[in-house]
């Protein structure tokens, strides 16, 4: 008994301790190339027809209710003719340092051991201190139970709940796709290899902007590209610890525009 | 349930369970629908899914998909991975064709019109009844020897059925096969043929260039084959493969492809054309084309001086210069052109100074640059897809030239100028027989309607056009069964035949399409020695087939010789920009209508997805807009979100104020798609559509209609619109959100991608 109590403790402590998750199986990252990303907002759509996000109408977008776990966002810079649009998709950056997790008093919000932040719908009570504490903006909350126009509820993914009134949702690095994958690596007795599994938005991305894999694999196509000179993270100065790495756009400073923007 | 009430409904069905033994086959037991499972289909796990490759048909680029079908239902669209167009990706359009098939507004079973034509009222009626009475119509047409005036108006079908309905066509006496669609590339076509030969679209290799100019493809969202062309320019900024190529977008409105761009030119609108020849002539002069005909060239683009053109496109000398330059010193380099620059009044003459300033530059027949694509497949029975434009319909129409209209796939009623009259002209049609699947505009004007399956129920094929650079036929399989009482086309096609009878029966073939298809295509695999080399027998190859999506050998792209002779372009360059309509001190601004990335020409806009999906540059939801500069929006007084009047000397639209810095201060941009009257809960009554300003003008060379052909003004109403965006600010308020590097700064470029 007492030993299963001390390893127990000492899983415990290995735990939130700086560089832990390199003592677990998978610690889950993104990277997403901004010089390849064109904005064009395939993955958005691949997310709502993989996690049956409800659409909501026009009167509740205006009210910031719209559902999408993934966005892009534009900065539009100087006047013209002398104009740059950049763009930049956001999810769930699932910080290992999150600020959602620390305020939920039901603990619907928590970190796993592969490095995700996960969100157990059923323990949510609707307390939306997460969404308040979020620093990305990136969870949703269902005001009501949505309904899908007969007969496009035909079309929902059974391997992902819908969701009801009352739940706060956001993205989850398409924990479903990685549970299969988890789950078939384990039937083979191995661990889960580079190309098991992608998340929705790599998957439709055309331009191969998004990267999705494990940073524990020194191999994989994640670990090789976090290392390039072009790697930043979103608010890092906030140390969110996101496991989402942002490549920096290849861009001119705009004419005139004295400071630019790269600070790289 | 009350007790007696239970006992009622157990004794109707020993009833029923009674006569079912008593009538056998006839009333089915019970039982036969609770137990389907007990020996389920071969291929059908409950809770597993199944992947099923096919075709996507959203838009004409066609995109191979796999199809995530569980339980007989589609769940999700993919790219197919094995797909040389789709490469495993696909678009926001592609990705809904589930809403598509799952469409609550669908058309359910054949209908018969019941009030005034137009009125949108219809009663249901059985698809004999159906067949019968289209084939009765047809055959009264033909026995008053006019089967000249049978008309068929459809989207340019693709693949096998289109040569069906060729055949069809052909067999009951008409030539009258109009393929439209707004965005059908009839002009880009036309300048290929024109100056370069070429038959099919070739293929732009922006994957291998190092210098990229485009004149308005907007390919990030819509032009020729977004997903593809998207690729290519993801690689050619971070593949691994050579140096990071550079890019520069001209077009009067920064779109999403602009928006990418290292560099936007905002040449004056109209004056594409003179720019790209302004090019060229630096090029030429310089010394750089080595062609022996040099002095035809230098004779032909001597009148596009730099000085001329900075004058006449605002854009400066110094910088037209530069990208000559550029252009040329960057081996390989690319130039591509569409959408803006082909949707002037002369839309052929600036494809042609495309292709004149990629042949002088030495782009054409190269790795990263144009790379013709071959049609041998089709052994010359390739359906024309440049024949006579919807101007010729609207003709015949007006002058009682059409007995008997069948329409399919497409909505002239809501994709032509408002002043082109289509409605009135097509109300002139006697009888008109819609095969579409939605009610939109066009449909309801229907006296009968046939509706077809979706592409993800239905059989087809396509001949990829453009092809990667080798050839792609890709098959489309139904993967889930029908959700309403819908049909085949290709079904209904033959049905007509059959009932008319003649030499239109006898072109039919035997059996459904399915089997059609499949024996067209071995007919294929007999003829092309590419195909049968493996020595499969063709049941194997079918199958083989079937499974990966299609059939294509990926190969290098020929690359033969293709060149522009300076004979064949004098005809189509002229130094005089393109024409508006509208007088200039009366409608001071230049219309810009461009095609939006999740409605394409509007059909796009009864998905809930599409709708809901923020315009990419402006992310206004659910609705349309005018982009208008700053600038221009403080002199009349208005400011983000208010509605205003855009009125031309053909009509005016409603729309609120986007207020944008990425468009030039004399032009206004609205998006396309929205504004539908009728197509379903979605998309009715929603935005404005810009096409009901426009004036009828086309380019007289293709019948193209051109959309940037008039001025407007804008007219405050005093009243806020709708606007609904979900953008708060796009300032990135110093946060450094979105981080840069500028190209030499650091290592810009990752040799560990891929």
């Amino acid at each position: 008994m007492s030993g299963i109590l001390t390893r127990l403790k000492d899983k415990l402590a290995s735990y939130r301790v700086p560089g832990y998750r390199t003592k677990f199986d998978y610690k889950w990252t993104m990277v997403v190339d901004l010089d390849r990303c064109n904005g064009c907002e395939a993955c958005v759509v691949a997310c709502y027809a993989e996690n049956n996000l409800p659409v909501v109408g026009k009167r509740d977008c205006d009210i910031s209710r719209r559902f999408s776990w993934i966005r892009i966002e534009r900065y539009v810079e100087g006047t013209y003719p002398d104009v740059k649009v950049k763009f930049i998709p956001i999810m769930c950056q699932h910080c290992d340092a999150a600020p959602c997790e620390i305020g939920c008093p039901v603990y619907a919000t928590y970190h796993n051991q592969d490095g995700l932040n996960v969100q157990v719908y059923n323990r949510c009570v609707g307390t939306f201190t997460c969404a308040t504490y979020c620093t990305y903006d990136v969870r949703r909350f269902n005001w009501f139970t949505y309904k899908w126009d007969a007969p496009l509820e035909q079309q929902l993914n059974p391997d992902v709940t819908v969701r009801e009134m009352g739940v706060m949702e956001k993205c989850t690095f398409c924990i479903q796709r990685i549970r299969v994958a988890k789950d078939t690596a384990k039937d083979e007795g191995r661990k889960v290899q580079e190309g098991d599994m992608k998340t929705a938005c790599e998957q439709s991305c055309p331009t191969d902007a998004i990267t999705f894999g494990d940073l524990n694999d020194p191999h994989s196509k994640v670990s090789k590209l976090a290392k390039s000179p072009r790697r930043y993270r979103l608010l890092e100065e906030l140390d969110t610890d996101p496991s989402v790495i942002y490549l920096k756009r290849v861009m001119e400073d705009r004419k005139g525009s004295g400071h630019g923007t790269s600070h790289g | 349930m009350k007790r007696r009430d239970f006992l009622k409904f157990i004794g109707a069905g020993g009833i029923g369970t009674g006569l079912g033994i008593l009538f056998g086959q006839a009333i089915k037991p019970p039982g036969s629908k609770l137990i389907p499972y007990l020996i389920p289909p071969e291929d059908v796990i409950p809770g597993l899914a199944n992947w099923y490759a096919s075709l996507c048909t959203q838009c004409s680029a066609g995109c191979g998909v796999l199809v995530k079908v569980m339980d007989g239902r589609a769940k999700k669209v993919e790219g197919n991975p094995l797909h040389p167009v789709s490469n495993g990706k696909l678009c926001v359009r592609g990705q809904s064709g589930v809403q598509t098939l799952y469409n609550p507004d669908r058309i359910t079973g054949p209908m018969k019109r019941k009030g005034a034509r137009g009125s949108n009222s219809f009663e249901p009626i059985s698809w004999d009844e159906a067949i019968r009475e289209v084939s009765g119509k047809l055959k009264e047409l033909s026995s008053k020897g006019e089967a000249e005036k049978l008309y068929l108006l459809s989207s340019s079908l693709g693949g096998h059925l289109g040569m069906l309905a060729d055949d069809f066509m052909a067999g009951f006496g008409s030539s009258n096969s109009i393929k439209y669609d707004l965005f059908d590339n009839r002009n880009l076509r036309y300048a290929n043929k024109s100056t370069m030969g070429l038959d099919a679209i070739p293929h732009y290799d922006i994957e291998n260039t190092q210098y990229l100019l485009s004149f308005g493809a907007d390919f990030a969202s819509t032009w020729l084959s977004p997903v593809a062309l998207s690729r290519g320019y993801g690689e050619m900024r971070q593949g691994g493969h050579s140096a990071r190529g550079k890019f520069v977008q001209v077009e009067p409105r920064l779109s999403l492809t602009a928006a990418n761009a290292d560099d936007w030119v905002p040449a004056k609108p109209g004056t594409e054309a003179i720019l790209a020849l302004a090019i060229a002539r630096e090029i030429v002069e310089s010394g750089h084309y080595k062609g022996s005909d040099v002095s035809a060239w230098k004779s032909l683009l001597a009148p596009f001086g730099r000085t001329y053109a900075a004058g006449v496109t605002d854009v400066d000398k110094g910088k037209i210069r530069t990208i000559a330059k550029e252009f040329m010193n960057a081996r390989p380099s690319l130039a591509i052109g569409g959408e803006s620059i082909s949707g002037y009044s002369n839309g052929v003459s600036g494809l042609v100074a495309i292709n004149i300033l990629n042949h002088v530059a030495g782009n054409l027949g190269i790795e990263g640059g144009v790379q013709p694509n071959s049609s041998d497949l089709f052994a010359g029975r390739r359906a024309d897809r440049v024949g006579p434009g919807i101007d010729a319909l609207i003709k015949a129409a007006n002058g009682s030239g059409i007995g008997l209209l069948l329409h399919y796939n497409n909505n002239p009623a809501f994709t032509t100028p408002g002043s082109a009259h289509a409605v009135e002209a097509i109300k002139n049609v006697p009888y008109i027989a819609s095969f579409s699947s939605f009610m939109d505009e066009t449909t309801a004007l229907a006296d009968i309607i046939l509706p077809s399956h979706t592409s993800f129920e239905d059989w087809g094929d396509d001949f990829t056009d453009p092809a990667p650079g080798f050839q792609v036929a890709t098959l489309m399989q139904p993967v889930v069964s029908p959700v309403f009482k819908t049909r085949s086309l290709g079904d209904t096609i033959i049905g007509l035949g059959k009932g008319v009878g003649g030499a239109a029966a006898a072109k039919m073939p035997e059996g459904t399409y399915a089997e059609h298809l499949k024996d067209s295509w071995s007919g294929l695999y007999t003829r092309n020695k590419a195909m049968n080399a493996s020595e499969l027998t063709f049941e194997r190859f079918w199958r083989d087939t079937l499974a990966k999506g299609g059939w294509w050998k990926e190969s290098k792209p020929k690359m033969s010789k293709l060149k522009v002779s300076a004979r064949s372009a004098a005809r189509h360059i002229s130094k005089e920009p393109a024409k508006f309509e509208g007088d200039n001190s009366q409608y001071p601004l230049y219309l810009i209508p461009y095609a939006q990335a999740g409605h394409l020409d509007g059909r796009g806009a009864n998905v809930p997805w599409l709708q809901e999906l923020p315009d990419p540059i402006t992310s206004v939801v659910w609705g349309s807009w005018v982009e208008i500069n700053p600038k221009t929006a403080s002199r009349l007084g208005v400011k983000m979100g208010d509605m205003v009047e855009i009125e031309s000397p053909y009509g005016k639209i409603l729309s609120p104020v986007f207020v944008y810095e990425g468009i030039r201060p004399d032009t206004v941009a609205v998006p396309i798609g929205q504004g539908h009257k009728l197509y379903g809960r979605y998309a009715e009554n929603r935005g404005a559509n810009p096409l009901e300003v426009l004036p009828p003008t086309v380019d007289s060379r293709t019948g193209a209609y051109a959309l940037n052909s008039t001025r407007v003004r804008i007219v405050k109403t005093g009243r806020p619109g709708d606007l609904v965006k979900m953008d708060v600010s796009t300032d990135e308020l110093g946060r450094n959100i979105v981080q840069t590097v500028p190209p030499g700064g650091a290592p810009h470029k990752d040799t560990s991608h891929h």
